[in-house]
């Protein structure tokens, strides 16, 4: 099996390149390789040549932490955490998901199961690989010691992704009735729970309860607690596997991956062994993740409890539409709860804390990180949140043959990633707003309410202005759009990436810009008058102009809507 | 009710800008009433014009009018008509069986509804099936699906690509009779299949085609009564063979297999 494994992926990765190289042909992937290639050779080759971040900037956080006990612990900490959420987070790692060629051929083939996924395994190293050497290529480093961060973060990458699958597997086991499979898929979970518990306890004897009264003291505490001996017992495994990152000679550095593999192995250990008792058990359940690549899972639809009307516009029914596949596609509704309660717990003791010693700390940090979410969500979500156009396009010959007017399509495709990520803004920017005071002590009431208004009133322009941005390039260049889940790759598919993000941009500030400059004045013109309130009205004049500017542009977008033709359809590899 | 191709040609055009005509000059009518089957060996051009027709791809010359709408020009009210069964069972990964349905109903402002809806169901055995996901689905239950999706609307034209592709036996039984009871209520119904048999049993009128072109179009009977096509008797067959000129490698792969 090992030799038919080898065999099939040298076959792959060879014909992959050969059909990159040919489609080359085409303007559009030779635009994108030039573009592709002369980001490489500016961001990565000369960056190389120059010795990486050397001299560039003396903090260096692993010499920081060196301090406290060293970066492989801290790491550790945050690796074991990292573990921790996998439990809590439902992610699939995608190790085991078979292509339609694998799943025909090679599992009704005569071979194990055991070998099936040890193939799997080593299917999945190439991109882990590939992922390996470009985190070495940018992180600042000396060029010495790259190879050893490359060789570190390829060992870090496979263990975290057989743990991920391990981790899929077992918790579609905890509520199992055999009693096997139940203590399979519940050691694991006891011993991470036991581990967090000791590395607290740990904590807390060294200091005594909530240690966060200086940045420094917080690190000194840590440090000083997983340098003890249960904690450091715990949190070996998970040292271990950190320890080639940091290693700072040869010697260490070789020692450290010796005990990096042998964590590895165990792991691989674990899931081929889990496995193995899944598949004896009398109540075998289906596979979560033995499935199809990109098909659905087989789980019963989740009731979201929205049913479509029968009648209305019918920009609204891509709205439902869009709603329906992205919170069943994505584990938002599983997450929400988990999210809210850690959210609420994060405000009740930044509240506390405020009231009860008028420490400022935890509501501002809760405050500035309310903030990066909002500016996270508005500024990168409409790039990331794809249930518009842009995933629409492998539905392309269902939506053409529905007697619905083109505008009216590319007007629905925008509405549902608009409205969740401007909910998603004003979240975060109420939370902000909350704590602002901590955060800015010197900005008075007004100026923060002021610009807080201005900020939720804004926020639903920037977002759909970028989204028809990108579904504008979606129907317009609907063959630089990788359709359905599959992700286009080579450095063809990242140039085409490249020229598309900068053409957004370019867009996106040409549509606010007329906007930001009517507000703009109305600002000035007022700001004597009315103070900071001003910007108030000045964001709804910005929204108002990018408002029209959406409508004129989805107007104009349904006729090229209308011209796409099927076959210019990017198909996935 | 009617359905009118004239002069319809469709070209891809491939990498390095090389052009491939997939459907050339093609002509033809269907009334209301009439089940014409569109017959021809792999790559005749029978999809590109049914996607044509549902609007899914443009026509790069010609007109194809539904109910006296053009496909191009009058896009809606073309579509609001047409119900088109493609032999792929595309459909949204996470939208449930009821859901589909209910979506289509909305689109094409379905008025009763919920006992077309429920009709459906029963007669195409997706009663129970109505939460399920497209994932959770076998391909024939799929298929049937998307056909549930093309019937639930009273559309007066039928285009079904190979609409029996995953079915069982009862699936299949089921389906012919729904296909001919739709045609006796008025609409019209054009239907690609490999499945010659079937053509020769549902169908009024038949059009073969052969690499992009129309190569005969008639009843079973006018094609036989061909002068050309006589030695290939009154089986659909038969003629089919003939017309695409295939008879030929037939018989030589039948004296290969008896020497």
């Amino acid at each position: 099996m090992l030799s038919a494994s080898l065999y099939i992926i040298i076959c792959t990765a060879r014909n992959r390149l050969l059909m990159r190289v040919r489609r080359l042909r085409e303007p559009r992937y030779l635009i994108g390789a030039i573009a592709g290639a002369a980001y490489f050779y500016f961001a990565v080759f000369r960056r190389m040549g120059r010795g990486g971040g050397r001299g560039r900037s003396s903090f260096s956080p692993s010499a920081l932490l060196a301090r406290y006990g060293g970066a492989a612990g801290f790491a550790g900490v945050g690796l074991l955490l990292l573990a921790a959420l996998a439990w809590i987070v439902p992610a699939e790692s995608g190790l085991l998901a078979f292509s339609e060629a694998e799943t025909h051929l090679l599992v009704p083939a005569p071979v194990t199961r055991r070998q099936l996924l040890v193939y799997r395994l080593l299917r999945s190293q190439l991109p882990l690989l590939f992922g390996a050497a470009i985190s070495a290529v940018f992180v600042p480093l000396a060029a010495e010691r790259r190879l050893r961060f490359g060789v570190g973060m390829f060992t870090l990458l496979v263990t975290a992704r057989v743990y991920f699958t391990g981790v899929t597997r077992a918790r579609a086991r905890l509520a199992a009735s055999s009693a096997a499979e139940r203590s399979v898929a519940w050691a694991p979970l006891a011993f991470l729970l036991g581990a967090i518990t000791i590395v607290i306890v740990s904590i807390v004897r060294v200091h005594g309860l909530l240690p966060l009264d200086t940045p420094e003291g917080l690190l000194s505490t840590v440090g000083r607690a997983i340098g003890t001996w249960p904690s450091a017992l715990v949190l070996w495994p998970f040292t271990a596997v950190m320890r080639p990152l940091f290693a700072p000679s040869d010697a260490e550095f070789f020692v450290g991956l010796a005990l990096a593999l042998v964590v590895l192995g165990c792991t691989v250990e674990w899931v081929l062994w889990g496995d193995g008792v899944f598949q004896q058990a009398p109540d075998n359940v289906p596979e979560p993740t033995m499935g199809r690549r990109g098909s659905v899972q087989a789980a019963r639809a989740r009731n979201v409890g929205w049913t479509l009307g029968l009648s209305g516009r019918l920009d609204t029914v891509f709205l439902w539409k869009n709603a329906m596949q992205s919170l069943r596609s994505t584990n938002l509704v599983s997450v929400l709860p988990i999210a809210g309660t850690a959210i609420l717990v994060g405000v009740a003791f930044a509240t506390a804390r405020m009231s009860a010693t008028n420490q400022r700390a935890p509501a501002a940090a809760l405050a500035i990180g309310s903030l990066f979410m909002a500016a996270f969500a508005a500024l990168l979500g409409p790039q990331m949140v794809r249930s518009d156009m842009r995933g629409d396009l492998q539905h392309l010959d269902v939506l053409k043959t529905w007697p619905v007017k083109p505008a009216v399509v590319i007007r629905g495709q925008l509405l549902w990633p608009t409205l969740a990520l401007t909910l998603w803004v004003w979240f975060a920017l109420g939370c902000a707003t909350a704590f602002s005071a901590a955060a800015f002590p010197s900005l008075a009431v007004g100026v923060r309410l002021s610009l807080s208004a201005a900020a939720l009133v804004l926020a639903p322009a920037l977002v759909a202005a970028q989204l028809t941005v990108h579904n504008a390039v979606a129907v317009l260049f609907p063959a630089w759009i990788p359709s359905g889940s599959q992700r286009a790759r080579g450095l063809d598919a990242m140039g085409q990436r490249l020229i598309l993000l900068a053409g957004v941009i370019i867009v996106l500030v040409v549509m606010i810009g007329p906007g930001a400059i009517a507000g703009g004045i109305l600002t000035f013109a007022f700001y004597r008058v009315m103070g900071p309130v001003s910007i108030v009205p000045a964001a709804a004049v910005c929204v108002a102009v990018v408002a029209v500017e959406i409508a004129i542009l989805t107007e104009l977008l349904g006729a090229a809507y209308d011209r796409i033709d099927l076959p210019q359809v990017e198909r996935s590899e | 009710m009617s359905l009118s191709v004239q002069h319809f040609t469709r070209t891809y055009v491939g990498s390095g800008g090389s052009a491939f005509t997939a459907v050339a000059d093609l002509s033809f009518e269907v009334s209301g009433g009439e089940i014409v089957g569109l017959i021809g060996p792999n790559g005749a051009g029978k999809t590109t014009t049914l996607r044509s027709m549902a609007g899914i791809l443009r026509p790069t010359a010609g007109h194809i009018s539904i109910d006296g709408h053009d496909i191009v020009d009058d896009a809606v009210a073309a579509k609001r008509v047409l119900a088109f069964m493609p032999d792929e069972p595309h459909l949204f990964e996470y939208l449930t069986v009821a859901e589909h349905l209910r979506l289509i109903a909305r689109l094409f402002a379905v008025e009763d509804f919920e006992p077309r809806a429920r009709a459906l169901l029963e007669e195409l055995e997706l009663t129970g099936k109505e939460r399920s996901l497209p994932g959770e689905l076998s391909r024939g239950m799929r298929q049937k699906v998307v056909i549930a999706c093309g019937l639930v609307r009273p559309a007066s034209t039928l285009l079904f690509d190979e609409p029996l592709t995953g079915l069982d036996p009862v699936g299949i039984r089921r389906m012919r009779q729904t296909i001919v009871d739709r045609a006796r209520a008025g609409a019209c119904v054009l239907l690609s299949s490999h499945l010659l048999h079937l053509v020769e049993e549902v169908c009024t009128r038949v059009i073969i085609m052969d690499r992009g072109r129309k190569v005969a179009d008639g009843t079973v009977a006018e094609l036989a009564s061909r002068a050309d096509l006589q030695a290939a008797g009154s089986n659909l067959e038969q003629i089919f063979l003939q017309v695409t000129g295939q008879n030929g490698d037939d018989r030589k792969v039948h004296s290969e297999s008896e020497s």
